[in-house]
């Protein structure tokens, strides 16, 4: 999430914890099912896995609090509360837009008030934050290439922030919240301006970018 | 089993008498009347199994229908609404009308057996809980709402046909059927006169699963009533374009909607703390650790909902960061369960027949996946990580599917062989069992990996229609063959029981007595305490 773009160094840790968690516990069982000599644990066994649990879920919910704070460092109290629909007084970003969620799609404002449906257009590299709003229906809002994800309710706002890639594309954002009949249309694209637009091998999921221009 | 043996699984659940385990045709006995008013626990269990079983079939009728249409991007041949449609039925008759019940049913059986009971104490409300269930599934059925088993609020106001109040009213039945069935379990459970530390482990299991059932569901009912108020124009407290609010709306269905998930896992968990020592033939590692797992499972599961709706907002509040702490810390008691199954196995030999026997194979494939499922939820429960990737993409149908279908439906499969003599007086077919196994363990375990590599693509659910990505459209392809593999191993498991009722090998004794007999029962001591 701090990063904003790419798989972070705390996202693959978590990763890496729960594989290992995963891969002790199946050989664990393949140890007693296959492995011939016996034994019987003792409740020594069993504290000292739920004593590393613990600290485990500390350790996660600690570095989930601390990646979630950092990140909304740049966020100011009244867009975390989601009060603030003021387009003028953002100087952190290098851009602000305002995204009106609705029933199938999405309409991306910019602090000039230019609307634009379906994509928004930014430089590579920039600093844009997202005021996103609802006026019909729970909807979701996802950027795969940002890894970011977010869900706004009918008359809230969320605020997100991401860096823009470097390279220049198309990037899908799409709701992933089930929003009624229309709900797998609704897509639209971040568009990265420079001389390369499109990537569509689609050979992995940062090449989310220039599919379905 | 001979008597050793017995006196090993005995010993482990601390029961004063021997359940008399002889079997019967019970089926080939009963009228078709007897078997739907009959107050005779078994039959109420066979019941609900049977309705069961016909829940799943029709429900996987539906996924198999939207699975071919998922098999390749674009629109084949089911356009948004009947896809929505069937995706409604799919995770609405798999939740409340199969894996729930199933897991109940076969409790049904189990605890006044185990308990030493002549019946079902107050068995009106178990009649109850399934003609309810039975007449929410007919309206669920006719009214075809295309809401989702989740119904999101303002959403489902706006969805649906003119028979869509059908959907409303089915969840306010589905809410009544699971108090009924709470007040049947928690009514036999109670009637137990021994000690809590005495009660077999199947009555712990349907204690738990019965006060989540009773504490939980009214509030399912509750938001029914108000969608269906909504709907009908007589509220507006969810209904946003009238003041209503949709956080109100999360907030109050997910109270209920997260300790519901645990309501086909507690069962299944009594299922395997009950058939494990039979068929090992000695007592549980430790039943002090089942107690203390079952009193942490009870207490977290409703201090973990939020977590299903923690992208909508963020984690600078203590209220959520202590639903994120809860929902990390109950991977213990999880956690604690599968560690005890697994030190059972590990303190003693497990014998060939033991290997060979089909329960005991379902019941492996069933820890197997619930460490397969269970894990992700170190993931799940950060917000971090779940507004990262995780949030209503593929990676949550792979997590519960791997908790429901690989962990849950599988013990009660478990259950399931291992009744069925009680039930026909017969054997199933080995053979035929066998293939169902392994086409299961393939089939499930493909079907999760491939929606957690879905879920990391960002693939979102609930879509007709997709881009044409490689990372998406090759994964749906065989996501849909491992589908036809889960519903072809559920057919030959059907065929098997049909079949097996009239051509199977009749058993007049204990069909289970040579499973865990070369074993030997075990000392029944405790583990050392530390």
């Amino acid at each position: 999430m701090q990063q904003a773009l790419g798989l972070s160094g705390d996202l693959a840790m978590m990763f890496a914890i729960m594989v290992a968690l995963g891969i002790a516990g199946i050989v664990a069982l393949m140890m007693a099912l296959f492995w011939p000599p016996r034994w019987r644990m003792t409740y020594r066994v069993e504290v000292v896995g739920v004593l590393v649990l613990v600290a485990l879920g500390v350790f996660a919910d600690l570095n989930s609090a601390s990646t979630f704070n950092a990140y909304e460092e740049g966020l100011s109290n009244e867009e975390l509360s989601g009060t603030s629909i003021d387009l003028a007084n953002q100087t952190e970003f290098d851009r602000v837009i305002t995204v009106f969620a609705y029933q199938w799609g999405f309409l991306f404002l910019d602090e000039q008030g230019r609307a634009s449906r379906s994509a928004t257009t930014v430089k590579p590299g920039e600093r844009i934050l997202f005021k996103i709003l609802s006026n019909d229906v729970i909807h979701g809002f996802n950027i795969p290439a940002a890894r970011l994800i977010t869900e706004v309710d009918p008359g809230g706002m969320r605020a997100v922030w991401i860096r823009a890639p470097d390279e220049p594309g198309k990037y899908l954002i799409q709701c992933v919240d089930y929003c009624g009949l229309g709900h797998h249309q609704m897509k639209a694209w971040l568009v990265v301006e420079g001389e390369s637009e499109d990537h569509a091998d689609g050979g992995g999921m940062d090449d989310m970018q220039g599919q379905g221009s | 089993m001979t008597a050793s043996t017995r006196s090993g699984a005995v010993q482990a659940e601390d029961v004063t008498k021997v359940p008399d385990w002889t079997p019967e045709d019970l089926l080939g006995k009963t009228t078709f009347r007897a078997l739907l008013f009959s107050d005779d626990y078994r039959l109420i269990a066979l019941k609900g199994i049977l309705a069961a079983l016909m829940m799943v079939g029709l429900a996987g009728v539906a996924a198999l229908t939207f699975r071919v249409e998922l098999a390749a991007p674009g629109i084949q041949y089911l356009s948004p609404r009947p896809y929505i449609g069937l995706v409604t039925l799919h995770g609405m008759l798999m939740v409340f009308g199969f894996v729930i019940p199933l897991a109940i049913s076969v409790g049904y059986y189990m605890l006044p057996k185990l308990l030493q009971l002549e019946r079902l104490e107050w068995s009106w409300a178990a009649h109850g809980s399934f003609w309810t269930l039975l007449l929410a599934a007919l309206l669920l059925i006719i009214g075809r709402p295309d809401f989702t088993w989740t119904f999101y609020a303002p959403m489902s106001l706006r969805v649906g046909g003119d028979l869509v109040w059908m959907g409303y009213l089915a969840i306010i039945l589905v809410g009544i059927s699971e108090f009924l069935a709470g007040l049947t379990l928690i009514r036999t459970v109670l009637a137990w006169k021994g000690t809590m530390r005495d009660l077999p482990l199947m009555g712990w299991a349907m204690g738990t699963e019965a006060i989540l059932l009773l504490v939980s569901t009214p509030m399912l009912c509750l938001v029914g009533f108000l969608v269906l108020t909504d709907w009908a124009g007589l509220t507006a407290v969810y209904d946003t374009a009238r003041g209503g609010s949709a956080v109100t709306f999360l907030w109050m269905f997910w109270f209920y909607g997260h300790p519901a998930v645990y309501l086909p896992l507690i069962p299944t968990i009594g299922v395997l703390y009950t058939l494990l020592p039979r068929f090992l033939g000695r007592p549980l590692w430790s039943k002090t650790s089942a107690h203390i797992a079952f009193i942490l499972l009870l207490v977290l599961s409703f201090g973990v909902f939020h977590h299903h709706f923690q992208a909508n907002v963020t984690v600078h509040t203590w209220v959520q960061r202590t639903f994120q702490f809860i929902t990390l810390m109950i991977m213990i008691p999880s956690t604690m369960h599968v560690f005890n199954w697994i030190a059972s196995l590990w303190q003693g030999p497990i014998p060939a027949s033991v290997r060979a026997a089909i329960p005991f194979k379902f019941m492996m494939g069933a820890i197997f996946m619930i460490i397969v499922g269970g894990v992700p939820g170190f993931l799940n429960g950060q917000i971090s990580v779940d507004t990262s990737f995780i949030h209503n993409t593929y990676w949550l149908p792979g997590h519960f599917h791997a908790m429901f279908l690989g962990f849950c439906v599988q013990a009660a499969v478990a259950g399931i062989y291992y009744l069925y003599p009680y039930f026909t007086g017969r054997r199933y077919n080995q053979t035929l069992a066998n293939i169902h196994f392994w086409l299961w363990q393939f089939a499930i375990f493909a079907q999760i990996m491939l929606m957690y590599a879905l879920g990391m693509a960002f693939f979102p659910r609930w879509v007709v229609d997709y881009l044409p990505l490689s990372e998406w459209s090759q994964p749906q392809a065989w996501l849909t063959v491992a589908g036809f593999g889960v519903g072809l191993g559920f057919l030959i498991f059907i065929v098997n029981l049909l079949v097996s009722a009239r051509s199977g090998e009749v058993v007049t004794s204990d069909p289970w007595a040579d499973s865990g007999s070369a074993a030997g029962a075990e000392p029944a001591a405790e583990p050392q305490r530390s």
